[in-house]
């Protein structure tokens, strides 16, 4: 038991640590041709990650010790929620790790220090870009809470380990609930790694900025660190999608056959709901704040009908 | 006793009709809604060529083949024609509600009509015609509140058709075919009614503007 | 028991020293008498964990007035985990209170402080502990009155002695509703003892709810009782705020507790109602937090907000409770009072920092302080602890107890009721709702008053406090972390097992993966830092006028729950001509509305002031209508003796 979980420990890691850069690249390469022109190359995450840890630091003056432990913090606690999903590999044992509040709560902590990092350096971008981060965090907090409640009473459990265990085991598409539930997951998706409609993701414009206003002041290997944990959490709410719907793939045994397949069928998931992630995107415009409100309460009317339905039908 | 695919499907297919509904309760762009009317429809003759596959009759599939003309493709076209030539494109006027709200008003509807259904019906019978026959009243009620939460009569007369598509499904799983035609005859006067008073006063106007014309009319009368 | 008693002594000798020495400035009497109280704190809390741990309760009968009112005291687990609570948070508060009393005025009402504060503290563990509700209300009474005198500290303010007023009716509203339950249990059981009695019917059974309810509800701060809540915090004293909302609102939960399901016999429809007032407490609490720019009426809101969470997981024990499952029920009941142990230290633990931050600065408005990080690193790390806790993050102990409430809910399914179960999910969707909205309220307070620049003179000259004052927030703080990290072993010493993570593994997986990471950092950037002004957009030199305010934080949620604030816009506009084309003058106004004060408790005040004048014209009258008066009492006595033998 203790050393499935090391490995488990080992292998989800270092897997997260791998992939999460290529989908980034894949789902801008997708935009990209979308909108006409050729994009950057595949792997230029990775590169820019090298060339940023080759980088000074330089932090404001008026900033303390929040922004230089802010990255730090970030990428401890996503990394944590990292082992909350399994990725290619479940474990026979989580010491309820895999709690499903856990891992929401994890990625909400790395948010608020990213949070703190805006305000701290004094200037207008960082607060505006953490008020309208909170503000969005806040209202869109209740449509996750019912998609994850509708999940827990489907498969009968909170423990993401033993959700994916119970779709490997019984049908999943063929399930109304959880079709319904993956298009909520989808639009949680989109609004958690903060895409277009929620917010724009390559703009550097000051006012539709949310999450890249945050990250303004940081520099050199503190912005890769934040850039990173950025690419963790897309690839851990695409994983969360992919394993519930399609589970096929992940591994139980501990056989290394067994993982190359997991890691394979993960990453041609990933591929195709990165592809699909990028088309939303291009197709879809940007909504006013404030506009926002409409589109969270469809998804919670989502959520919240699907379980009426199943509950009470 | 149906195969259970195809029961997964309408069960699928009945929760993205109550997502087009609450898509159409939102909606300020007319394009989109009549976009959204016609999605609907279509979603409509999806549910009865499943059926048909079911059960066999003919009735049902040329119940979908007519849908399908008449109001994906026709009745779409014409509100889409009306629109461009006017140029009007939105309607962005509520009444008594505000969007989000009148979403969460939709859903305490569904909730309602479950289970004042719940009530009438033992569960001794087919899931799928409970749930269908819940599903229908729900439509009917969404539409009567796109009907009183907007002014514009062009969204009032949509409102109106999802409560047409809503009385077809519920006649769909509960009653037979003759009793279905004769609702359709009765429902389809009060459109043609609506209708004539919109062309009469143009796509843009607003019961308000109605109620002065009719009110100018009794002065006319009192004379 | 002897332990206990030396406990109290300590207290009131600590009281006595004080008074002895009431006249004479003697910042070193004050000190020892502080200690006393700690040492006494000590005790206390050495001798409840005793008590929780072993399952043994203490009985003692102190005197006998009349053979139903009698002094006894019984602590069982339940009253040594609120003696618990009371004990950590006056050891914290009277180490921080070594130094913060003497930052206030004259040296009698310094000295008259302590006395007061332990006779505060001495109520509160009395009331826990007795088990005859006679004693009960005697402590309560004590508790308000000490209280009462203590928020008028600074009494020569005059918004403090508006304030102190409306606290204690209100305090007094809550003793006339608890004297009505306690007569009305006394009138049907035939006895003050707290204990499940065959004689109360179904029917005395709901009408002592309902009085307790409101009793303890006006005392707790549930909505649509809580006004008073943000006035006393504000204006009082920081360490007479932490006792307040760390210790003496937990005692009204205590008491809630304690009739609710030892005595009375709870219904199905009693959970609902805890249910519904714990949400929209929770609920309205956050919201009308996030409009307050006055730290000490922020972390006010708050505390109504927790107490909100603490009912929802009192109600949900009682619904799960009347379905009859017990497993769920009991980790309701486990989250609710483990949440107000958290709230106890993390609300201490903020008020605390508060108070130093607000010391320092001399104002209580966020709107003109920051950039105190630099200055007050230590009280910057101390309220950022508080403030993480709040939010419920892990792995502090905040996290631990919404995330057992959380459970709670994802578990209602179970409930064979199907509007029971929607009603569930509605709250639960309010209750995640209200937790989001703590996160950002905080991540504003703590922004706003902490980072980035001063935004005035005062806030750029402030500097650290003494020792004192960082010690005793500091073990709250310390107590923050290992309640989280260590819940899961903390509730197996208890005896229980609560399906939870164990929090002790992701610490330790986080510090796992610190190691690397730093060793990564260090190797690339060699640890050096370079320094630069921040951009802001060609202004010569960056000063507080380009940074965030905290009104412009919270904007964008004001404008999304903009149908709560109810804002009152007048505008009257006067024109020359008929036509409305030429202005002449015109009157335009904002009004927030206080819709619980000029709504509720306004036309209530008046109707009670119209009837007391009117009774009050029938007793000022001269000497003739007086003897009426008495032939006419003397003329029905006559007749009722005559009709009752």
């Amino acid at each position: 038991m203790t050393t499935s979980l090391l490995e488990y420990f080992f292998i989800n890691t270092f897997f997260v640590l791998l992939v999460s850069p290529l989908f980034m690249g894949l789902i801008k390469k997708v935009k990209a041709h979308m909108q006409g022109r050729r994009g950057p190359p595949l792997l230029q995450m990775y590169y820019q990650l090298l060339k940023l840890f080759k980088k000074e630091t330089v932090v404001s003056l008026n900033s303390s010790f929040v922004t230089l432990i802010a990255p730090y913090i970030n990428i401890i606690f996503m990394l944590a929620a990292s082992l909350c999903v399994p990725l290619v590999f479940i474990p026979t044992a989580n010491f309820g790790f895999g709690n499903v509040i856990l891992f929401l709560y994890l990625m909400v902590m790395a948010k608020i220090f990213m949070a703190f990092g805006g305000l701290d350096a004094g200037s207008s971008f960082g607060g505006m870009g953490s008020s309208r981060e909170m503000t969005i965090s806040a209202i869109f907090e209740p449509v996750v809470i019912i998609v994850v409640s509708a999940l827990a009473f489907v498969l009968k459990t909170f423990n993401i380990h033993e959700m994916f265990a119970a779709t490997l085991v019984g049908p999943s598409l063929t399930n109304a609930a959880l079709v319904l539930t993956g298009v909520a997951l989808f639009i949680i998706l989109i609004t958690e790694t903060s895409r277009v409609p929620v917010d724009n993701p390559e703009t550097h414009l000051e006012l539709t900025m949310v999450h890249e206003a945050m990250i303004l002041e940081s520099s050199g290997p503190n912005l890769a660190l934040m850039e990173l944990s950025h690419a963790i959490k897309n690839t851990l709410l695409m994983a969360m999608l992919i394993n519930i719907l399609i589970p096929w793939g992940l591994a139980v045994t501990l056989t290394p056959i067994s993982w190359l397949i997991g890691m394979l069928a993960f990453l041609f998931k990933g591929i195709v709901l990165a592809v699909i992630m990028g088309v939303f995107e291009s197709v879809t415009a940007k909504s006013r704040l404030f506009g926002l409100r409409t589109f969270f309460i469809l998804a919670f009317s989502l959520a919240f009908v699907t379980i009426m339905f199943e509950l009470l039908v | 006793m149906m195969n259970p695919t195809s029961i997964l499907l309408i069960k699928v297919l009945f929760v993205f009709i109550l997502g087009t509904a609450a898509l159409i309760i939102m909606q300020k762009s007319l394009a989109s809604l009549f976009s959204l009317y016609s999605v609907q429809s279509l979603l409509m003759a999806v549910v009865s060529l499943v059926l048909f596959k079911e059960t066999g009759s003919y009735v049902l599939l040329s119940l979908a083949i007519l849908t399908v003309i008449t109001k994906v493709v026709i009745i779409p076209y014409m509100l889409n024609k009306v629109r461009k030539d006017s140029g009007i494109h939105r309607d962005s006027e509520f009444r008594y509600l505000t969007p989000v709200s009148a979403i969460l008003v939709g859903i305490a509807l569904i909730f309602v009509s479950y289970s004042s259904f719940y009530r009438v019906f033992q569960l001794s019978q087919d899931n799928l015609f409970f749930l269908g026959a819940v599903i229908g009243v729900s439509l009917a009620l969404l539409g009567m509140l796109v009907i009183i939460s907007r002014k514009k009569i062009v969204t009032k007369a949509v409102g109106y058709l999802m409560m047409e598509n809503g009385v077809l499904l519920f006649g769909l799983f509960i009653a037979e075919l003759p009793f279905i035609i004769e609702l359709f005859i009765i429902v389809d006067l009060v459109i043609f009614i609506l209708l004539a008073a919109v062309l009469s006063m143009g796509i843009d106007s607003t019961e308000e503007d109605l109620t002065r014309k009719l009110n100018n009319l009794t002065k006319w009368f009192k004379q | 028991m002897l332990l206990f008693a030396i406990g109290v002594g300590l207290c009131l000798l600590s009281a006595l020293v004080t008074l002895c020495f009431v006249s004479r400035n003697n910042p070193q009497v004050r000190k020892a008498a502080l200690w006393l109280t700690i040492a006494a704190g000590l005790i206390f809390i050495f001798q409840s964990v005793r008590i929780a741990l072993t399952d043994q309760s203490l009985n003692y009968t102190f005197t006998q007035i009349a053979p139903q009112l009698q002094f006894t005291f019984l602590i069982d687990r339940l009253a040594a985990f609120f003696i618990l609570i009371v004990s950590i948070v006056t050891v914290t508060v009277a180490i921080y209170s070594l130094r913060y009393v003497e930052v206030s005025t004259s040296g009698t009402r310094r000295n008259l402080f302590i006395p007061l504060m332990n006779i505060f503290i001495l109520s509160m563990l009395f009331f826990v502990a007795s088990a005859n509700s006679f004693a009960q209300l005697l402590c309560w009474e004590l508790m308000s009155l000490s209280s009462f005198i203590l928020v008028m500290y600074h009494y020569e303010k005059e918004e403090t002695r508006k304030t102190g007023i409306f606290y204690f009716i209100m305090t007094q509203m809550s003793t006339i509703f608890l004297m009505l339950g306690f007569i009305l249990m006394y009138n049907a059981t035939g006895s003050f003892a707290i204990a499940a009695s065959p004689f109360l019917t179904a029917g005395t059974n709901t009408l002592i709810f309902i009085f307790l309810f409101c009793g303890f509800g006006i005392k707790a701060g549930i909505i649509p009782f809580h006004k008073w809540l943000p006035y006393a915090h504000s204006s009082s004293p920081s360490n007479i705020s932490a006792l307040m909302s760390g210790v003496m609102i937990k005692v009204a939960i205590y008491g809630m507790v304690r009739y609710v399901i030892f005595v009375l016999d709870p219904q199905l429809w009693w959970g609902i109602l805890i249910l519904i007032a714990g949400t929209i407490s929770a609920l309205l609490g956050v919201i009308y937090a996030l409009k307050e720019h006055d730290i000490k009426r922020l972390l006010a809101y708050h505390s109504i907000e927790n107490i909100g969470i603490i009912l929802i997981g009192l109600g949900l024990y009682i619904i799960f409770d009347s379905y009859g499952l017990s497993d769920l029920a009991f980790l309701s009941l486990a989250a609710s009072l483990f949440h107000t142990l958290n709230h106890a230290i993390f609300k201490s633990l903020l008020f605390l920092t508060a108070g130093s931050v607000v010391e320092e600065t001399g104002t209580r408005d966020i709107e003109k302080m920051g950039g105190l990080v630099k200055t007050m690193p230590f009280t910057a790390a101390l309220f950022l602890i508080g403030a993480l806790s709040i939010s419920a993050l892990p792995p502090f102990n905040g996290f631990v107890s919404e995330l057992m409430i959380f459970q709670a809910f994802f578990s209602a399914f179970s409930i064979p009721n199907p509007y029971v179960v929607i009603l569930l999910i509605i709250c639960l969707s309010l209750f995640a709702l209200t937790s989001a909205l703590a996160a950002a309220c905080f991540v504003k307070a703590f922004g706003i008053i902490f980072l980035a620049m001063p935004r005035s003179e005062k806030a750029q000259h402030a500097h650290e406090v003494p020792r004192a004052m960082l010690i005793g927030p500091g073990i709250l703080a310390f107590l923050c972390i290992g309640l989280g990290v260590f819940s899961f072993q903390i509730f197996g010493w208890l005896g229980f097992k609560p399906p939870m993570p164990n929090l002790l593994w992701v610490f330790l997986t986080l510090i796992i993966f610190l190691i690397p990471t730093l060793i990564v950092m260090r190797k690339t950037t060699g640890g050096k830092i370079r320094r630069s002004g921040t951009w802001s957009c060609g202004l010569p030199a960056p000063d507080s006028q380009t940074e965030y305010t905290a009104s412009g934080f919270s904007e964008p949620i004001l404008t999304f729950f903009k149908p709560i604030y109810k804002t009152d816009k007048i505008l009257i506009r006067n024109f020359w001509d008929k036509y409305d084309s030429t202005f002449k003058n015109g009157q335009a106004e904002i009004k927030v509305m206080k819709i619980f004060e000029e709504r509720i408790y306004m036309p209530i005040a008046n109707c009670v002031r119209y009837l007391s004048q009117k009774v009050s014209g029938a007793q000022n009258v001269d000497l003739d209508t007086f003897i009426l008066y008495s032939f006419i009492t003397v003329i029905i006595l006559v007749l009722a003796v005559g009709w009752i033998l």
